[in-house]
């Protein structure tokens, strides 16, 4: 597991709010191709963890590397790393000022210094990936939230990443919106795409995830399977957020 | 379809009545100020205009002389408000850019002088610190020993400055190329939403001002006067400044006093138009791996440019009106120009008239262009604001 290709290699992983101890002791390793789901109730640590990965949060203890490279605060080249780690947020965040074909090309221009037709025709390939090939001159706010986080899958794709993260990116849609966007995550994850994902969508885990991790207070509290996660879950905290998760 | 064009038709009846009568009233309250004026033996109209004033002006652009007849005098009088307007509002917005980032800077003691300098200027009346620029300006040494910033001289009779030695209309020119210049780059920056030019704005916008500064060159080397230096610095002979362009402590005061005062008001918008753009979208860019400068220029300053102008608006508006604070000071602005042509001619219903009538024309272009700014820009499927 924690072979030096690991594609993410978090060791003792510490983060504090204040007095709050947000993330304790937390070690993962995701290897290339893995797609690995993180659940567990709110206030349990989840979105910290994956965000510290991009370091949009910036832990206080441990370390992490993420396709070879050691990061902490001090990186410098904390953007290089973030140019191969694509994120996707609850809330989309998407560039309101731009159409969603700008917001796919913006950071290719300036980040990669791709030329604007080279964006533009990689852009438009992964808007037609995510069926909104169409919408492509539109603004953000003239779109459905379906429509909209797959657009934000697209602008992340677009910078073509080895890494994709996912912060709950289901969880601020509409009910019947909800299966448009994870059909577009699980074909992206058939492609192989090594994927980091936080969500409460466990018909999704037990698809497509090679492992799922559970955490509670901060902690890693099982991780294994989906098979054995859902099936036989080792620890009583796990099998009580499972029962309230699949009650209905 | 019927029932819908009668209700229109009754509607536009209705309307039309109203305007009507309000029309009638007012028309009937100006022949009865005739009248009454009339019977005292004050001529009212605006004959007055092409009489020559007397008088002269204090400040003014183009040199005056009192035969000049009252129109142009009030035109001077105008352009004086204009420019008064133009550099404070200028001047009011850079300061406003530098107090609004230092009060949301992560740096304590940034974040502590700008908090004071807006308690400051905020809470002390505006006519108030006018007078305290004016007093401290007049306080300033003579010009024997005037304070030298690099060849500016800063002296009890105001402001002298390097200027170049150029005929006027070269000065004209360049202005209005620089005009032009800024035009072009608002135009592309804010209108030019889609397509090619959208998609070159950039070069276009570097190319635009380059060759308006290659023009402006130009117009200064073709209007230089012969056998003058170029530059035309100011120099210290007997008891005053020669050479140079001298800026009295007047327009100095009121200049300065509008900077500073609305430097506090345009510092508080700018800091509200900043936390007003989502983390979210902040976090968006960053994930993206774009630099700190791209994520500023592309994504906070956009958004906040946008909750941004519509209270700029109100702001400039506020600011271009209080210009008439000049008068107290003496600057022969509008107002100051107004007030003693109102004592000369007694023309005092139509000299207020007129001057309403220039700050309703100058405040409202700014609140047509601002609006048309505002919608130019507005968020596409998101409720309009402002």
């Amino acid at each position: 597991m924690s072979s030096p290709d690991s594609a993410i290699l978090i060791s003792a992983l510490n983060k504090h709010y204040g007095t709050y101890h947000a993330l304790i002791n937390v070690d993962l390793a995701v290897a290339h191709g893995q797609k690995v789901v993180i659940c567990g109730p709110s206030g349990s640590g989840k979105s910290t963890l994956i965000r510290c990965i991009n370091q949009l949060e910036q832990h206080d203890g441990g370390t992490i590397r993420v396709l070879g490279t050691a990061i902490d605060a001090d990186t410098d080249d904390i953007n290089r790393v973030r140019q191969d780690v694509g994120m996707v947020f609850q809330h989309f965040n998407l560039f309101p000022h731009m159409t969603i074909l700008e917001n796919c090309i913006l950071a290719p221009m300036l980040v990669r210094k791709v030329s604007r037709s080279d964006a533009e025709a990689t852009a438009m390939q992964y808007l037609e990936k995510v069926h909104i090939g169409d919408q492509a001159s539109k603004y953000p706010g003239q779109l459905s939230g379906g429509q909209q986080q797959r657009a934000a899958i697209a602008r992340s794709l677009s910078m073509q990443p080895r890494i994709m993260l996912f912060d709950e990116p289901t969880s601020a849609l509409d009910p019947e919106m909800v299966s448009e966007v994870l059909e577009v995550m699980v074909s992206l994850a058939a492609e192989g795409m090594t994927m980091v994902c936080v969500t409460h969508e466990m018909g999704f885990a037990r698809r497509v995830a090679d492992r799922v991790v559970f955490m509670d207070r901060g902690e890693i509290v099982e991780d294994g399977s989906p098979e054995s996660f859902f099936d036989n879950p080792r620890n009583e905290r796990t099998a009580k957020f499972l029962s309230q998760v699949l009650k209905h | 379809m019927k029932s819908w064009s009668s209700r229109r038709a009754r509607y536009a009846l209705l309307q039309a009545l109203y305007v009507a009568s309000l029309a009638t009233i007012i028309l009937t309250f100006i022949l009865l100020a005739r009248i009454k004026l009339a019977q005292q033996g004050i001529n009212s109209g605006f004959d007055f205009l092409w009489k020559s004033t007397g008088w002269e002006m204090t400040f003014a652009l183009v040199p005056t002389s009192p035969s000049d007849p009252y129109w142009w005098v009030l035109l001077m009088g105008f352009l004086n408000t204009l420019l008064v307007g133009v550099l404070g509002l200028t001047l009011a917005t850079a300061l406003g850019i530098v107090i609004g980032t230092a009060r949301i800077s992560s740096n304590t003691a940034l974040r502590i002088i700008g908090t004071v300098y807006v308690q400051l200027v905020r809470n002390v009346p505006l006519l108030v610190q006018v007078f305290f620029w004016y007093a401290l300006i007049t306080r300033l040494p003579s010009p024997k020993n005037a304070i030298n910033i690099g060849g500016v001289f800063l002296s009890n009779r105001g402001l002298y400055v390097p200027r170049l030695n150029v005929e006027a209309w070269a000065t004209l020119a360049s202005a209005a190329i620089f005009a032009a210049m800024l035009l072009v780059c608002l135009w592309l920056s804010v209108f030019a939403r889609a397509g090619w030019l959208h998609a070159k704005r950039q070069p276009l916008m570097a190319g635009s001002v380059a060759s308006g500064l290659a023009i402006m060159t130009m117009l200064f080397v073709m209007g230089h006067q012969t056998g003058t230096p170029f530059v035309d610095e100011p120099v210290f002979r007997g008891l005053n400044f020669r050479g140079g362009s001298h800026i009295q402590p007047e327009f100095f005061t009121i200049v300065l006093a509008i900077a500073i005062f609305g430097g506090a008001y345009v510092g508080e918008i700018v800091r509200g138009g900043f936390l007003a753009v989502s983390p979210g979208q902040i976090e968006a860019a960053r994930s993206l791996g774009l630099k700190t400068w791209h994520v500023f220029s592309r994504i906070q300053f956009p958004l906040a440019m946008r909750a941004m102008l519509p209270m700029l608006t109100n702001q400039y508006i506020w600011l271009i009106k209080a210009t008439t604070l000049g008068i107290v000071v003496g600057f022969a602005d509008l107002f100051m120009v107004i007030a003693t042509a109102i004592t000369q001619s007694g023309q005092t219903l139509e000299m207020l008239g007129i001057l309403m009538g220039a700050f309703l024309l100058i405040n409202i272009t700014i609140a047509t262009v601002s609006n048309r700014i505002n919608s130019a820009i507005a968020l596409k499927g998101h409720q309009a604001r402002g």
